[in-house]
């Protein structure tokens, strides 16, 4: 079909182009599974600690980030891995599927490369074909090594094939969903945003489904987050789940490819208007101009962090009522239900807070987009001195990461609140989560600091954001040392509603970022510009 | 009160880690004037204007913008100018009209009236957002800020690198008319017939150093004209004579570049010989351009200390 026309050498230029980029993700991927075998196989060595383990998986926390729960009665290994390790794997993958697809299609085309080669024999849909296949071949190898790996250590061989291979399917999927979104959004950023908030819903539907009913419901079913549980490796293993991937991915390439030939190169679904020939009143100075420039994202994400804060907020029930039905669970666990509820909400309230520390550090990090692309610069040579334009963008950040907090803390509450019929809950899970108003800020102002005094060293930011996210994902479950733990911004403050709010950690916590932000403005003062 | 020069600038160094990007720059804009600047890229153009905005800060030598220091008192004298990026970078969802207002009210006001007129000028859809404006018409948009403002002194970048011809006509008629009425520009830029229309001085650098400046005149002073004559006689005699260079004979034509010291002698030699015809073309800028920059130049020292550097 003359709409593939040179996929083939697209295919090679991808893979030449990011043989470094899929190299890493393949290695990190698979080698972490490989690590996790053997470490989960040492650390649950005896039957009590694993049936202990299993009743934690069945918890609300435990189905949320382990999965429906299929192969608690007997924890050997195989369902330990499934279990344990599927959601953090999916979600990598997703992430590394949405930033592939974007890549080769929608941002190829906003930078005009695609133009260059279209304008060459090459067929409408030969670049998202190319992505797509150079994505699966990546993914079938990840989940090959995983498969291998899971074989090297004696575990069945069809239960581990299933299980690499519906992980590589469900990669395959997360990409085919990106390449729609990318044929409808105009932009890169907007496109890759656009199939985040689709994989989010996805991931919540499958929440939704487990916690309703033991091995979901049809909520489960529709996310194919769910899929590859569903095939129960390691349990009572059947295979038609998985040909759901199949169908998916070729529903949504027919789309794509629809889509595509409907479309001008480098337009989106929905064509640009003209817009207004003046500037309204309200955009008068920098301040405005970041919040007008922001708006948009922000209030995306105080409505998608409400909203999960709501979805989540209101399955406090469903956890009540198995602490209810099952008290030896309270037992293992160590509390009584109130306790419990107090930290599922501590949990979820921490999750609240890496969304809006991730918003404030990417809206810091656009003063530094700004800076490179010269419109720093333009803005600069007008009567706006340094310190005001690099200050309205930190407060703008700052702003956005309280509006997100509260967001998140209110939609928990809510949530909360509707689910135990009791209205106190809105203003306590608001109260938590700003309790935990510095570490939501901390990266942000490193952030800052750094775009101060030494930009060159900004990409550090994301490894330590890494790192606190890991550290407070899995650290618990991989039993990491206090001192490792304490290196997770998230792990400074107290946890309320789990635990008391304590005043002067807090201020000294606010205090630092504080300082940060200050330093921040003296040291963009006084550097020079970064110019194009 | 303005001062006399706009823009004083001696001995300016500035480095960017081991690179030296300029190095003992001179400049001077006199107040009311327009001066071009001209010089090849990377010979550091942009990097002398970021230092005038106060964007980059000066390792060594005087810089004076407006009367004040351009990096201590930048928000105080960006009043007073106006400033038009070699590559404008808008924000892609705001319209171009957007733009335009946005920093006239950040640089302390727009003429409404001056601001429609320079749009219809340019040819300017204000509605559209600047995403989809080619660089041309992003461009105009710093541009139409620029001339709509009341700005004492303008700051252009190579403001005609994306224009087309009828244009660059237009860009030309502006600044003419910013120069009636006693503003000053600083015009740095490829295009020499451009400067050669509108400038009263010329700084020509190269490899962040002042080569040559003063106005064109005086340039021109510095330079030989391209002489081609019938003669007579036998002209190899002209070889010998001294500031004639390049001669070729050509049965009865001859043709060789003359300085313009030597020019009296050259023509008495030359009337001696049995001129019956005689063309003699003024150096363009380009070809004071090519002096400096072009293979011939080997002794670029040389030639830089024929000019104005003090």
């Amino acid at each position: 079909m003359s709409a593939f026309t040179g996929t083939g050498t697209l295919i090679r230029f991808a893979l030449f182009r990011d043989r470094l980029r899929l190299a890493i993700w393949v290695v990190v991927l698979a080698g972490l599974t490989a690590v996790s075998v053997p470490t989960l196989d040492e650390m649950f060595s005896d039957p009590a600690e694993r049936q202990a383990r299993a009743a934690l998986m069945d918890s609300p926390t435990g189905i949320v980030f382990g999965g429906p729960g299929y192969g608690l009665d007997d924890y050997t290994l195989g369902p330990m891995l499934v279990n344990e390790m599927t959601m953090s794997l999916l979600m990598a993958m997703a992430v590394m599927s949405v930033l592939h697809m974007v890549r080769h299609t929608r941002a190829e085309e906003e930078s005009g490369r695609a133009e260059l080669l279209r304008a060459g024999v090459l067929g409408a849909s030969a670049q998202t074909a190319a992505a797509l296949i150079t994505l699966a071949l990546a993914h079938l190898l990840i989940g090959g090594l995983i498969a291998a790996s899971m074989v090297a250590f004696d575990l069945p061989v069809p239960d581990s094939i299933a299980y690499g291979l519906g992980l590589a399917l469900a990669g395959i999927s997360f990409g085919a969903i990106a390449a729609v979104c990318a044929q409808v959004s105009e932009h890169g950023r907007s496109a890759a945003g656009l199939a985040f908030l689709v994989i989010g819903l996805l991931f919540m539907f499958r929440v939704v489904g487990d916690i309703a009913e033991q091995g979901g419901n049809v909520w489960s079913w529709l996310s194919p987050f769910a899929w590859l549980q569903q095939a129960r490796p390691f349990d009572d293993l059947r295979w038609e789940p998985l040909a759901l991937y199949g169908v998916c991915v070729l529903v949504l390439f027919v789309v794509t490819y629809a889509l595509a030939r409907r479309r001008d190169v480098g337009a989106g679904l929905v064509a640009a208007r003209p817009g207004p020939a003046g500037a309204g009143r309200l955009l008068r100075g920098v301040f405005t101009l970041h919040l007008n420039q922001q708006r948009g994202a922000i209030v995306a994400w105080a409505v998608a962090v409400l909203a999960f804060g709501y979805a989540f907020g209101s399955l406090t029930t469903e956890v009540a009522e198995m602490l209810d039905s099952a008290p030896e669970l309270a037992a293992i666990l160590g509390g009584d239900a109130d306790d419990l509820v107090d930290g599922f909400l501590a949990v979820l309230t921490t999750y609240v807070v890496m969304a809006a520390s991730a918003y404030g550090t990417l809206s810091v990090l656009r003063a530094w987009s700004e800076e490179n692309a010269g419109r720093a610069e333009l803005l600069l040579s007008t009567a706006v001195g340094r310190v005001h334009w690099f200050g309205s963008a930190l407060a703008v950040a700052a702003l956005a990461t309280a509006l997100i907090l509260v967001s998140g803390g209110l939609g928990l509450g809510l949530g909360a609140s509707v689910a135990l019929e009791d209205a106190g809950w809105t203003w306590r899970t608001v109260e938590s989560s700003l309790s935990q108003l510095p570490a939501a800020l901390v990266f942000g102002a490193l952030a800052a600091l750094l775009l101060g005094i030494a930009p060159r060293l900004l990409p550090l930011i994301w490894l330590w954001f890494g790192y606190s996210l890991v550290a407070t994902m899995l650290g618990g479950l991989f039993e990491f040392p206090e001192e490792f733990m304490n290196l997770s911004a998230f792990e400074i403050l107290a946890r309320p509603p789990m635990e008391a709010f304590e005043t002067a950690p807090f201020l000294l916590y606010l205090g630092a970022v504080l300082l940060a932000g200050a330093l921040s403005l003296s040291g963009f003062r006084d550097r020079d510009l970064v110019t194009a | 009160m303005s001062p006399r020069n706009a823009i004083e600038v001696s001995g300016l160094d500035k480095s960017f880690g081991r690179f030296k990007a300029l190095d003992e720059l001179d400049l001077t804009v006199r107040t009311g004037e327009v001066t071009g600047f001209l010089g090849p890229n990377g010979s550091g153009k942009s990097t002398t204007i970021r230092v005038l905005l106060g964007l980059l800060r000066a390792d060594s030598g005087s810089v004076r913008l407006l009367g004040g220091d351009p990096w201590k008192e930048a928000v105080t004298l960006h009043r007073r100018l106006a400033y038009v990026p070699g590559d404008v970078s808008l924000w892609p969802d705001l319209t171009g009209g957007q733009a335009i207002d946005l920093l006239g009210r950040l640089r302390g006001g727009l003429d409404a009236r001056r601001r429609r007129e320079f749009l219809e000028r340019f040819e300017l859809d204000p509605t559209k957002k600047a995403r989809t404006y080619s660089k041309g018409n992003r461009q105009k948009v710093a541009l139409v800020a620029a001339l709509a403002s009341t700005a004492e002194l303008l700051i252009l970048d190579e403001p005609t690198s994306g224009l087309d011809p009828l244009m660059e006509a237009v860009f030309t008629d502006c600044v003419r008319e910013v120069k009636e009425a006693g503003r000053t520009v600083l015009l740095s830029s490829h295009i020499l017939s451009e400067v050669e229309k509108l400038c009263d001085t010329v700084t020509i650098i190269r490899g962040g150093r002042t080569v040559e400046s003063g106005t064109l005149s005086d340039l021109r002073h510095l330079t030989r004209s391209t002489v081609r004559a019938e003669v007579d006689a036998d002209a190899t005699a002209l070889k010998d004579l001294a500031g004639v260079h390049d001669l070729t004979i050509d049965g009865a034509t001859v043709t060789f570049a003359v300085e313009h010291d030597h020019m009296g002698t050259v023509l008495h030699e030359l009337t001696a010989l049995g001129v019956r015809s005689l063309v003699s073309n003024p150096p363009s800028l380009e070809e004071l351009f090519l002096r400096h920059y072009g293979d011939e130049l080997t002794t670029v020292d040389g030639a830089g200390n024929k000019g104005k550097r003090s």
